[in-house]
């Protein structure tokens, strides 16, 4: 498959996505730039997670079209493309309970000879360079995260701010082109936070594009090269937030000092 | 009258008893999100009573108010001592499931040793046949129509023009809504264990009516029926519910005149699998059975 | 102790285990309520009668069936075993795609039901509710089976099958497929999310248990000699879930212990009392409501079983290695 150099990492062309009456995603249109982090804000209910949701497969599109790496993507199931390389994170916390928080991670790895029929019943043999390999991996993301101490406690036992942190650890492992990131500093302790601005900033010096729905504003202001205006299903602005806040229209809808 | 009158004849009478067994089964799924599998041992329990009432003479008309009591009173209880408790505990729909079909493996298991494993039938004289275009029926065949029209006719008044009702309908879209706005989920709930359990008891008594003779064993069956019209319409859907009672009451007694008797469950179950293959939401759809996003 | 007596017991629990292990793989570890897994017990026990029986004009034609291949062993069990993987395509097929995981379940009890009536009713499909009688024991031309001999050869080879069919799931369970699974069980959208398809992962433990209790179906067929509607109804699914959730679910020593205590146990202890004891069949009745009783209690109680799923701890983790207390998160 050719990657595109040229063009959005993933884009979506008048999507629409209604249910019951609802139009909560009422013909957007969006291009995520390759390489940079691009924010997507508005007011509740405006309909970002949904559209999120529609990006990821999780939620199908009413009518439009999601391309991704210039590759239409529309027809796909979420676990397709999550394994092109287009990962999402959730605004609930949705870590695997009964599994310990290294199981968490490595469950995410995409590539494990022991993750087939065939494989688990070929023996321990067969799939244990993969497994040692991938917990030397999980572990290096544990320590960035400091979570190295919780490595074999119940995900399901972790505070909010840590499960928010076994997510992102999970989406990181299956070493995605492009993060769906829905609201990921929600619930976190300030000190947490800095911590995956950070390690979000590197990822995107080493390549990774980056969508983001996100509320608070100065989150936004310190990371988001773009951002992207949603209001009650629709675009109103986009643009980088000096340009916005320059209009009075997405001042009053959204934007407060 | 040709066979096929005969088993139209029958499909109305079917569909009567299928409509008020489904429209209680799918309230209870709508509105409590839970999947009642004890639904058919409750029927036949409510059947019983009415049975014993009849037995120490007792007309079957009386005994069908009775009927209706037990059912209404024995759902609610069911709900406030085993279910309500299991779902507050957090237990997960499919935990639910397992539940339910504990209860009414305990509830068939519990009653067998008191009314035997024979069966037994009503004694209820209706000798006089009515016409109705072409149509032989009798008169409890048609007193069992006229019930289920009436039945219907108050839920979809309870459901369109009272408090309760609306109560009712804004729990089914939006539980956490309703309970923020100030509706009092908890007497909606109950509300709901009465009413349908009601319904659930009258169903019974109608369907071991309509049949020759009935038995503990029927339960199963009465649950499939009251499911597979509920699934059709719609889970959750009243009006689906009468829907797909309509469906399958006609479609079963046309069958079993074309085919064969035994087999009117299977059909019931083979609309089901035709709805689960094609349109898992079912008629009037909302969510229904169709699995949630992903 | 009477050597048919042991026998029975040892040949009763070792298929009780085959189908608890099988149960648990789809349950337990994957999330499937499959309530009709009995069906897929009985569809081996048919398929391995008729593959071994002589055609039903034999024995002066009292019963009918179709099939009646007079095949010797081990076709008939391997028979039985691809049986049960085959219906599990269909089944599974048009029930674990696109429906809500409880209506899943309630699709699978009310085939389970259904399978009944019509095979009940079916007479010249499996000879209706009088079952298949005289089914060959295998080896029946070699080893007279009414020897106490025949008895010990019938108890190793149930072991040597629930050996087999232990090795293959707990390879499956302790591996990382079987940590997909689980993650499958524990929040199926999360999972698609990392790439994991649930309705091929759902599919193919779906087959393979249905292949495993297709086994057991032909291991039991083969010991007592006949098979009947009335030997596979709904309920004996339940039977099985009470051992699972007895046992401990997720944990493969914990279904054999299920199998045990639930599905052995009760028959042990019901063949221990008094048979006069109240109006007939009040013992099962009440054997029901214990099962019922049962289920709920340790739902409510220790929901995870007497032997839980273990929590697997891997070497060189914080124990060994220096751990990192700079920030508390």
């Amino acid at each position: 498959m050719l990657a595109q150099s040229e063009g959005p990492m993933l884009a979506g062309r008048d999507v629409h996505r209604h249910f019951e009456g609802m139009r909560a995603v009422d013909g957007v249109s969006i291009e995520v730039p390759r390489g940079k982090i691009t924010g997507l804000i508005g007011p509740n209910g405006a309909g970002k997670s949904t559209f999120l949701a529609v990006l990821a497969g999780t939620l199908p599109a009413t009518s439009g079209t999601i391309t991704f790496e210039g590759r239409d993507i529309t027809r796909l199931a979420t676990h397709q493309r999550a394994r092109l390389g287009l990962v999402r994170t959730f605004q609930l916390p949705s870590e695997f309970g009964q599994l310990t928080v290294l199981e968490n991670l490595l469950v995410a790895a995409p590539h494990h000879r022991g993750d087939s029929l065939f494989g688990a019943l070929m023996g321990r043999g067969y799939w244990i360079a993969d497994e040692k390999r991938l917990v030397e991996q999980a572990r290096v993301l544990l320590r960035r995260f400091s979570m190295s101490a919780k490595e074999s406690d119940y995900a399901s036992t972790m505070s909010g701010g840590q499960k928010r942190l076994i997510e992102i650890m999970r989406a990181l492992m299956l070493e995605p082109r492009c993060l769906l990131l829905d609201e990921p500093m929600s619930g976190v302790h300030p000190k947490v936070v800095d911590e995956i601005k950070y390690y979000l900033q590197t990822l995107r010096a080493e390549g990774l594009t980056i969508l983001m729905v996100e509320h608070e504003l100065h989150l936004v202001e310190e990371l988001c090269d773009s951002v992207v205006v949603m209001a009650q299903g629709k675009v109103i602005g986009s643009g980088t937030m000096a340009t916005l806040r320059r209009q009075p229209e997405i001042v009053d809808a959204y934007l407060v000092g | 009258m040709s066979l096929f009158q005969a088993a139209f004849g029958f499909g109305l009478v079917s569909m009567s008893v299928i409509a008020i067994a489904a429209v209680g089964f799918t309230m209870q799924f709508g509105i409590t999100n839970m999947i009642n599998l004890a639904y058919g041992e409750v029927m036949i329990s409510s059947a019983y009573v009415a049975y014993y009432l009849n037995r120490a003479g007792v007309t079957i008309w009386v005994g069908m108010v009775a009927g209706a009591l037990f059912g209404a009173v024995f759902s609610f209880l069911l709900n406030r001592a085993v279910y309500s408790p299991f779902m507050r505990k957090g237990t997960a729909n499919l935990g639910m499931v397992i539940v339910s079909l504990a209860i009414s493996l305990m509830i068939a298991n519990l009653l067998l040793p008191i009314v035997g494993d024979f069966s037994v039938s009503y004694t209820e004289h209706s000798s006089s046949l009515l016409r109705l275009g072409g149509v032989l029926l009798t008169q409890n065949q048609i007193l069992i129509i006229g019930v289920a029209i009436v039945l219907m006719l108050a839920i979809h008044g309870l459901l369109r023009y009272t408090r309760l009702g609306k109560a009712m309908r804004a729990t089914a879209a939006n539980p956490t809504l309703a309970r923020n706005c100030g509706i009092p989920t908890q007497r909606v709930v109950d509300s709901v264990w009465l009413i349908t359990g009601a319904l659930c008891g009258v169903a019974g008594v109608v369907a071991a009516l309509n049949s020759d003779s009935f038995a503990i064993a029927n339960g199963a069956g009465f649950l499939i029926t009251a499911l597979a019209a509920a699934v059709l319409g719609g889970a959750g859907q009243p009006y689906g519910a009468m829907i797909g009672a309509v469906i399958i009451g006609m479609v079963t007694e046309l069958s079993a005149a074309a085919w064969s008797p035994e087999y009117k469950e299977v059909v019931a179950f083979g609309i089901l699998v035709l709805v689960m293959v094609l349109r898992p939401q079912g008629l009037l759809a909302k969510r229904g059975a169709l699995a949630a996003a992903g | 102790m009477n050597t048919y007596y042991a026998a029975n017991l040892l040949v009763y629990a070792g298929v009780d285990i085959i189908a608890c292990l099988a149960l648990n793989l789809q349950f337990g570890v994957s999330g499937i309520v499959n309530f009709s897994f009995i069906v897929f017990q009985a569809v081996g026990a048919y398929a391995a009668a008729v593959l071994s029986m002589p055609p039903d004009s034999a024995n002066g034609g009292f019963q009918t069936y179709f099939g009646g291949f007079q095949m010797p062993f081990p076709i008939p069990w391997i028979g039985g075993a691809i049986a049960g993987g085959l219906l599990a395509v269909p089944v599974g097929f048009v029930v674990l795609r696109k429906l809500r995981a409880d209506y899943q379940a309630i699709a699978l009890l009310v085939l389970s039901i259904i399978a009944n009536t019509v095979i009940t009713n079916a007479t010249h499909l499996f000879n209706g509710a009088a079952g298949l009688a005289l089914v060959p024991p295998p080896f029946a031309d070699q080893i007279d089976p009414n020897t106490p001999g025949y008895q010990y050869l019938y108890v190793g080879m149930t072991a040597v099958c629930v050996a087999l069919v232990y090795f293959v799931v707990t390879r499956i369970v302790n591996s990382p497929y079987g940590r997909t699974l689980r993650a499958m069980r524990e929040r199926e959208i999360a999972a698609s999310a990392i790439g994991k398809n649930p309705v091929a992962l759902k599919m193919t433990i779906f087959v393979v248990g249905g292949v495993i209790a297709g086994l057991s179906g032909a291991l039991l067929v083969g010991f007592i000699q006949l098979w009947a509607p009335s030997v596979w109804l709904y309920p004996e699914t339940i039977i099985l879930f009470a051992a699972v959730i007895v046992g401990g679910r997720g944990n493969n020593l914990g279904a054999v212990l299920g199998a045990l205590l639930v599905p052995v146990g009760f028959e042990e202890v019901t063949r221990l009392m008094p048979t006069s004891l109240g109006p007939p069949g009040l013992i099962p009745a009440f054997e029901w409501v214990a099962i019922g009783l049962l289920i709920l209690g340790f739902l409510w109680f220790r929901p995870q079983g007497v032997r839980p799923e273990p929590r697997n701890v891997f070497e060189g983790g914080p124990e060994t290695d220096e751990v990192d207390r700079a920030r508390a998160v």
